[in-house]
């Protein structure tokens, strides 16, 4: 068994992305994934198998809900919503991975 | 910070809750993320046609990462664990059984004696700041009373008597109560309240006010029917009416738990022989507000020193001179404080002694398993896993084992509570409670841990291919061996501490029992007799009585003869009387010498075969008008007339005016204990007759014993004569009818059950140890059944193969024995105030414990040693 093709990602980056995209409005796990791959161009593949332990865990925080509807080509899909709690905790995060992030660069870009 | 913490444990409570809503929704959510993943699979497919393997393994993977996420996955994994141990634990019900119930023996004994420890020596009196409680040492005349509330400047000072007994009458039928004299401020100064009604108030020890009773609440109960309108009723104590004006709760027990009933201090200053000279009183105080305890100590002694100088007599000039503050509870407990301490040591012994044994037969079962435990290394369980599963194993084993331990320590309690003097305040409310419950389940977790960790760690370090070849290791794991060696060696120590206690109290035991008390108590009935003292304020009434009773007494069928005496032997009654003697006058040095000093009929000393040495017996003749005589102990008469003859000399109570003649000299009794004659503070011991004896108060001794000597049928007889008792006055209390003998047993019935409970500690850490050497042999023969078959094939003869075995379990033996002799030469000092008449370092003792325990040893390794010896090498070479 391999790992998924997609570069690592930070730990916890992903639930950050998720809770990003949705921000959008309601999605599929499916429309997150391809989401997410368009727009970091081809970069982040996001296989079933973070992906979904991932919702769940969000869900288990309630930071989203889930509900079923229909879907473009008109089948059942389950469509995960952005809570009031998961815009917060987004917030926060966001934030403390600015902080991540420019503290890497200030470390890479040192004289 | 406080507010994040509140959050985030918020936040953990809502996703445990919403994780057990998944869990509870389980089924439904499988199909759901089932549906989920094959939108995800049509949608994927479309766009990139066929899909790998890999990716279909990623849907698994993905599934199952999410249903983890919905269930308690640790928990499941514990339950799983504890299934599993259980099972283990059915199939082998004699390993199971016997650590259960040696850990059982030993929590259970420590949550008992923890509970003792606790509400004895931990828990804070049940009053108002008891750590402001102190006792000031020595006892004091009640004008001390009044002395010190006015001097002190940092205590307030109450004077609470030790209890002495009332007839209660005017309720029913007349009984005899232990009441408590106090002063008025002594339950405000406790800082108890009363249950009902009020407790004394300012004054009322003043005479004309104080005829008043707080009831305890048990009598309130028994003689009273728990009825809440007998406060303001009038009963009698002693004949005297006194008005009930409060009931205290259950839980008031001071100064003793027998205390049922307390009555005002009569604090009277023109009353001189009370005030100054009758009973004196021990003083509690509380310490004021700002106050320190060391300030108060400092304080104590000038104040003494000066009061001392205030007594209208001369009073000895180191009268109290070591008195001082200690806190209330230690003074509570002084007695009982070293006893508890070695009992619970003793226990806290048995527990390790259980520890150690459970260890090692964790550790040799670890080894049995081994097969099982490679397989399941193999199979890829982690050693992280396998340790916890052991672990979870050992645990389990001693939570059941503390589960039972309470259960067991429950009726430990009540044999632990019987070495205990009853009247010890607190005692009977002592109880397994929940703190003591969590201590013993804390205890179970720890001991668990603690001997589970040893064989886990053990068994986790396998040879995987050489343990799943053969089953065992033939090249032996030395470290762990050696460990259990140790274990058992430590064991076997400790046993021998345990046993050499227990034998050192047997032999005093069996020291005190072959004590020659001085008299013969074989077939004499006693009966106790106590009027009130106002009855003999007339001296010929309480001796008409007294003969009317001897009289009746004698014609009881079966009845050889009859006495009376103010206190047989051992009955813990103390007559004391200050003394002047002739040719010893009294300075501020050498104050009056306190004589025990007994009131008996003529008869009394031949009916108790004590011997008389010289001079005559007191006989009928010596009655109320005739020349007062007296008769003194063989002890006294060396103390006082060393070399020279004691017949014809004198001696009379301090205050009276005539001296009274020694007219004969008896044998020594043993009066107080059977382990000791006399207290130190009493030189001397007289004997007078009944018509012409004094208490110190100057009256006739009110309550006597009768003793009637029986032929045959005690049964008869003693109903008789309680009857005949009872017929005389129905005002005064009938005690139970009691032999002699039982008497004398009872006075060591305390030391006895002491003596049971290290046996049974003993006994119980002998036969862990017989366990523990017992597997320790069978897991090495088990461990080296190769080697020995290949001795024999060699041509070593059984009786080789024996005494190999044999010397190799003797030698952890011997360790063992050694460690221990050493331990409990140092130990057995504590043991010092227990013993009687044996050294705390006994040689025969040891030599005999040393003995019995090799023996038990050498039982344990031979029957291993004997299997060993069975070993039949053919079947051995073909089963490898």
């Amino acid at each position: 068994m391999g790992k998924p093709p997609a570069p690592e990602l930070l730990p916890g980056t992903l639930d950050l992305l998720i809770l990003r995209t949705l921000i959008a409005g309601p999605m599929h796990g499916y429309g997150i994934a391809q989401r997410l791959r368009q727009v970091s161009e081809d970069v982040l593949q996001v296989g079933e198998s973070s992906l979904y332990p991932a919702l769940q865990r969000l869900l288990l925080n309630a930071w989203v809900k889930a509900a079923w509807g229909a879907s473009e080509n008109n089948r059942r899909a389950r469509y995960y919503t952005l809570t009031a709690a998961g815009r917060k905790q987004l917030a926060s995060e966001r934030e403390e991975f600015a902080r991540l992030v420019g503290a890497i660069e200030k470390v890479l870009n040192m004289a | 910070m406080i507010p994040q913490v509140h959050m985030s444990l918020l936040r953990a409570l809502l996703r445990g809750r919403r994780r057990l809503v998944f869990r509870w929704r389980r089924t439904e959510l499988d199909h759901e993320l089932a549906e989920e993943l094959e939108f995800h699979h049509a949608l994927k497919q479309q766009a990139v046609g066929e899909l790998s393997h890999i990716q279909m393994g990623n849907m698994t993977i993905a599934a199952e990462e999410c249903r983890d996420m919905w269930s308690f996955l640790r928990l499941e994994r514990l339950l799983q664990d504890i299934r599993y141990a259980a099972r283990m634990f059915r199939r082998t019900p004699g390993f199971t059984a016997i650590a259960v119930l040696s850990l059982a023996v030993g929590i259970g004994g420590n949550a008992a004696m923890f509970t003792l420890v606790n509400t004895l020596l931990v828990r804070p009196l049940p009053y108002r700041q008891p750590d402001r409680l102190v006792r000031i040492t020595g006892i004091f005349p009640r004008a001390a009373v009044p002395f010190l509330q006015q001097q002190t400047r940092t205590m307030d000072v109450a004077a609470v008597s030790p209890g002495s007994e009332y007839n209660l009458t005017g309720q029913g039928e007349a009984i005899r109560i232990v009441g408590s004299a106090t002063s008025a401020n002594a339950f405000s100064v406790l800082g108890a309240s009363p249950a009902r009604g009020r407790t004394f108030e300012a004054g009322e020890d003043s005479p004309g006010r104080d005829s008043l009773v707080i009831l305890g609440n048990s009598l309130w109960r028994t003689k009273f029917g728990g009825d809440p309108s007998v406060i303001g009723r009038v009963i009698a104590l002693n004949g005297v009416d006194r008005q009930i004006v409060g009931i205290m709760p259950p839980a008031f027990s001071y100064p003793s738990a027998q205390v049922q009933a307390w009555v005002p201090l009569r604090l009277d200053a023109s009353n001189f022989l009370e005030y100054w000279a009758g009973g004196f009183v021990p003083l509690v105080s509380r310490l004021r507000a700002g106050a320190a305890a060391a300030e108060a100590q400092r304080e104590i002694r000038p104040l003494i020193d000066e009061f001392r100088k205030t007594f209208p007599y001369p009073m000895a000039r180191d009268w109290n001179r070591d008195s001082t503050a200690i806190p209330l509870q230690r003074d509570l407990t002084g007695d009982i404080r070293g006893k508890l301490i070695i009992l619970l040591a003793s226990v806290s012994l048995v527990l390790l002694i259980a520890c150690a044994n459970v260890a090692s037969l964790l550790l040799s079962r670890a080894t049995t398993r081994r097969k099982e435990i490679a397989l399941r290394v193999a199979l890829g369980a982690m050693r992280l896993r396998i340790v916890r599963q052991l672990l979870t194993e050992s645990v389990l084993l001693s939570l059941v084992g503390g589960g039972l331990g309470i259960l067991l320590g429950m009726g430990a309690l009540s044999i632990f509570k019987s070495l205990l003097p009853s009247s010890t305040p607190g005692l009977a409310q002592a109880s397994i409670d929940s703190s003591v419950a969590a201590a013993v389940a804390g205890l179970a977790l720890l001991t668990g841990l603690a001997f589970g960790i040893a064989p886990a760690l053990s068994a986790s370090q396998i040879d995987l291919a050489q343990s799943i070849r053969t089953g065992s290791q033939r090249s032996t794991a030395a470290f762990w061996t050696r460990l259990r060696g140790g274990l058992i060696g430590a064991e076997v120590a400790l046993t021998v501490v345990l046993v050499v206690s227990a034998g050192l109290l047997i032999k005093s035991l069996y020291t005190l029992a072959e004590v020659r008390p001085g008299f013969q108590p074989q077939q004499v009935l006693t009966v106790h007799i106590s009027p009130n003292s106002s009855f003999c304020t007339e001296r010929p009434a309480c001796i008409a009585l007294y003969d009317r009773l001897l009289e009746g007494a004698r014609g009881v069928s079966g009845v050889a003869e009859a006495a009376i005496a103010n206190t047989i032997p051992l009955d813990a009654e103390q007559p004391d009387l200050a003394v002047d003697v002739e040719g010893h006058p009294k300075s501020v040095d050498h104050p009056a010498p306190m004589f025990w000093s007994g009131a008996v009929s003529a008869r009394y000393i031949r009916m108790l075969r004590i011997p008389l040495l010289a001079g005559r017996d007191l006989t009928d003749a010596d009655g109320a008008k005739s020349a007062a005589v007296l008769l003194i102990s063989a002890s006294t008469a060396r103390h006082f007339w060393a070399g020279e003859n004691p017949i014809g000399r004198h001696i009379k109570a301090t205050g009276e005016r005539q001296w009274r003649t020694v007219v004969g000299v008896v044998g020594d009794v043993r009066q107080y204990s059977l382990s000791k004659a006399m207290p130190d503070w009493i030189p001397g011991a007289i004997y007078m007759p009944y018509a012409q004896a004094v208490r110190e108060d100057g009256q006739i001794p009110a309550a006597m014993t009768l003793l009637v000597k029986t032929r045959a049928n005690t049964d008869g007889a003693a109903r008789e004569i309680r009857t005949l008792a009872q017929d005389q006055d129905p005002n005064v209390p009938i005690g139970q009818v009691q032999p002699l003998e039982e008497v004398v047993a009872g006075s060591i019935a305390n030391f006895r059950a002491t003596i049971r409970v290290f046996i049974s500690f003993a006994a119980a850490a002998i036969l862990l140890a017989a366990i523990g050497i017992y597997g320790l042999v069978s897991y090495w023969v088990m461990q080296r059944t190769y080697e020995i078959g290949l001795r024999v094939a060699i041509g070593a003869t059984r009786s080789r193969i024996v005494s190999m075995i044999l010397a190799q379990g003797l030698r952890v033996a011997l360790y063992g024995i050694a460690a221990g002799v050493i331990a409990a030469l140092a130990a057995t000092r504590f043991l010092a105030s227990l013993l009687y008449g044996v050294g705390a370092t006994d040689p025969s003792t040891f030599a005999a414990v040393t003995v019995l325990v090799l023996g038990v040893a050498i039982t344990a390794t031979a029957v291993p040693a004997w299997r060993a010896s069975r070993i039949d090498p053919i079947k051995l070479l073909r089963l490898d």
